[in-house]
């Protein structure tokens, strides 16, 4: 009984402990006093990792995108303005209560990061994939995708960084423009991405993953 | 959506009912009152959910509790949408005390309807075993964040066959605590180190793991699952379930060795409230050590585990008379987890084999002896809809009740709150069953004659 009762009195130390919580390591996404770098550490990093490069290509890497994009596609993601499945599934919730100024100490966060690269693919797929980011598919009306995300795939502004992002995302977002009319945003790629084959996609996903230098 | 249905296993493991005094029949018809309560409400959630499915919005489609506390569909924590097999970030979910998110109603509930039809069924087991649809199981869940440190689940099951009347055959339906986990929880984090840490109490070992390798996770988990036939299972898979308080502390250091180590008492006194309705109390000698090390890897779409485990409980072997000794339990597991996470499909894999030793005071009351457990499953979703598993168990002991088999389910999941399945358990072995269509009870059942088809639909809100 002796114990019983110490360990009661253990378990309700614990729990006001748990109500004096620091706000440094809050977890808690209706608090706008929890700045956005706490979220990022807190909550974020379970899936895009705590530097931003993301582990599953199920999640995109944000490490060193473009602080305005990430401004833009988490206001997006709040005002349910991109409902691509895994937008909705993921971030709708979870950006719901996301105050301005988290938002920007998250862009802040992320944009800070180091992007590494990723494994390198298939050469042959590279070199195609090369082809097509630097000089695009004129015979098919496919651009440079140089030409918005720049020279070496680093983003501008509102046109994310795709240098050393997962294939596996690139692809998948590749095709929500292409097929789907669920990230309005990315009204441009759709008719960019108009008549990218799969093979063209595959190719210029493997080139970004890795993307060799010059 | 972190809901543990409660299985056959730790139905099977619940000690039978002891004769009470007239003077508790007094107890029991308020309980069952309550238990009938639950049941309406239970059926009457099954009976609303596609009115509420209709009217949800698509954003709300992330329920039940944990679901509406993140905003996130269920497919964010389970591989694929399904229960139970945790995601990682499901796992660090449950590791950061079920506090991600923000504090919402914490309610859910959850109801099984199913269909069992053995191969040779017994009549006088009625419609647990000849194919009728019944209403099997609801469970109402308490959950959810509570500090930004503390948060937890408690779940409270009825069960609609959890008893039969040996004079008229009727099944009568009762209510019990079921598993339950209240965790504290801090994450330190930032670019040079990564440390989960936290203290759990819980009443079911195993209960509080992430990983579905765990007994308590991993293995025929859909109330009124076929199980695993006449085999002796450990300890370490089930035995304990709604009996013990457990207090742990754990850590998860890099996302890559988790440790814990939890001490189980007699879920009685302050405890009881873990281990109320669950029929006679077991009583164990002081504070039964558990102790868990698992190593974890992610790569790409893939993320890999391998762990041990250690139980040591004794048990007294009369709970109304110490004096006359215990038995001693030791479990010893090991345990691997598989998982390839990449939209739209998921697979999972784990397999668990246990070794326990028995030793007793008194052999003629629990003999002395070991036993042997393997269990696999592998499941595999596309789209967080459709999905199959198999599942593979092999028990033996040197007592002499020993079971083999496997068990295919193919499932559907049309919304994430609803579950269609159909399993078909083969025994290849299952040993000393009565044949009941030898009145005289004398002849053996083939094993095959425990083949078993079982269909649920499973909903939740």
């Amino acid at each position: 009984m002796k114990t019983a009762t110490i360990t009661v009195v253990l378990a309700l130390a614990a729990v006001a402990a748990g109500c004096t919580t620091s706000p440094e390591r809050s977890r808690n996404l209706a608090d706008p006093n929890v700045t956005g770098k706490t979220l990022a550490q807190q909550v974020c990093s379970n899936c895009h990792g705590i530097d931003g490069n993301s582990v599953s290509p199920n999640f995109p890497k944000l490490a060193e995108q473009p602080d305005e994009y990430i401004v833009d596609q988490l206001t997006r993601f709040r005002n349910h303005r991109r409902a691509d499945p895994e937008g909705f599934e993921y971030m709708w919730g979870i950006s719901r209560h996301l105050t301005d100024d988290q938002i920007k100490g998250l862009a802040a966060y992320f944009s800070t990061q180091k992007s590494r690269p990723l494994a390198p693919g298939n050469p042959k797929q590279i070199a195609e994939g090369r082809t097509i980011f630097d000089t695009g598919l004129p015979a098919q009306g496919v651009p440079p995708c140089s030409t918005c995300h720049g020279d070496h795939g680093q983003g501008n502004g509102q046109f994310p960084r795709v240098a050393y992002q997962h294939s596996d995302y690139v692809i998948k977002q590749l095709t929500v423009f292409q097929r789907t009319d669920q990230r309005p945003d990315g009204v441009a790629m759709k008719a960019i991405t108009h008549s990218l084959s799969d093979k063209n996609m595959e190719a210029v996903a493997a080139y970004l993953q890795q993307m060799p230098s010059k | 959506m972190d809901m543990k249905p409660r299985s056959l296993l730790s139905l099977r493991a619940t000690p039978p009912a002891i004769n009470i005094a007239a003077g508790v029949s007094i107890l029991r018809t308020i309980r069952k009152e309550i238990a009938r309560k639950l049941a309406a409400g239970a059926l009457a959630a099954i009976a609303l959910a596609p009115l509420l499915l209709a009217l949800a919005p698509i954003d709300a489609r992330a329920l039940p509790v944990f679901a509406r506390q993140t905003g996130q569909n269920c497919v964010a924590c389970h591989a694929g949408g399904q229960f139970p097999e945790l995601t990682p970030y499901g796992r660090m979910f449950k590791l950061t005390g079920y506090t991600i998110g923000e504090r919402t109603l914490p309610l859910s509930m959850m109801g099984v309807i199913t269909a069992t039809k053995q191969k040779v069924n017994d009549p006088a087991l009625g419609k647990t075993q000849d194919g009728s649809l019944v209403f099997n199981t609801g469970s109402v869940f308490l959950a959810g964040k509570i500090t930004d440190n503390v948060g937890g689940f408690a779940q409270i099951t009825y069960n609609n066959y959890d008893s039969q009347d040996p004079n008229t055959g009727a099944w009568a339906g009762h209510s019990g605590s079921d598993n339950l986990d209240l965790r504290y929880a801090d994450h330190l984090i930032d670019a040079n180190r990564d440390l989960v840490y936290g203290f759990t109490l819980h009443n079911n070992p195993g209960m509080q793991d992430v990983f579905n390798s765990a007994p308590a996770w991993g293995y025929a988990v859909v109330p009124g699952s076929t199980g695993v036939g006449a085999g002796m299972t450990p300890q370490l898979d089930g035995g304990l379930g709604q009996q013990v308080a457990g207090i742990g502390a754990y850590a998860y250091w890099n996302k890559m060795v988790y440790a814990e180590l939890t001490g189980y008492r007699t879920g009685n006194g302050l405890f009881s409230f873990m281990t109320q309705g669950n029929g006679g109390q077991n009583y164990y000698k002081g504070t039964n050590p558990y102790a868990r090390l698992a190593l974890t890897k992610e790569w790409g779409p893939h993320n890999i585990m391998v762990g041990m485990t250690h139980l040591d409980v004794h048990q007294y072997l009369d709970p109304t008379d110490f004096t006359l000794g215990t038995s001693h339990y030791r479990d010893n597991a090991i345990d691997a987890q598989y998982q390839y996470l990449l939209d739209p499909y998921t697979v999972t894999a784990m397999a668990t084999r246990i070794h326990e030793t028995i030793a007793s005071d008194d052999p003629a009351t629990v003999a002395p002896g070991t036993v042997n457990s393997l269990r696999a499953k592998a499941s595999f979703t596309y789209q967080a809809k459709y999905g199959a598993s198999v599942s593979y168990f092999n028990l033996t002991n040197t007592l002499g009740q020993e079971s083999k088999g496997w068990t295919p389910e193919v499932f559907w999941t049309p919304v994430q709150y609803i579950r269609l399945g159909l399993q078909y358990t083969m025994f290849n072995k299952n040993d000393n069953m009565i044949d009941p269509r030898d009145p005289s009870g004398a002849t053996i059942l083939d094993a095959k004659g425990s083949n078993t088809l079982f269909f649920y639909i499973w909903g939740a809100y």
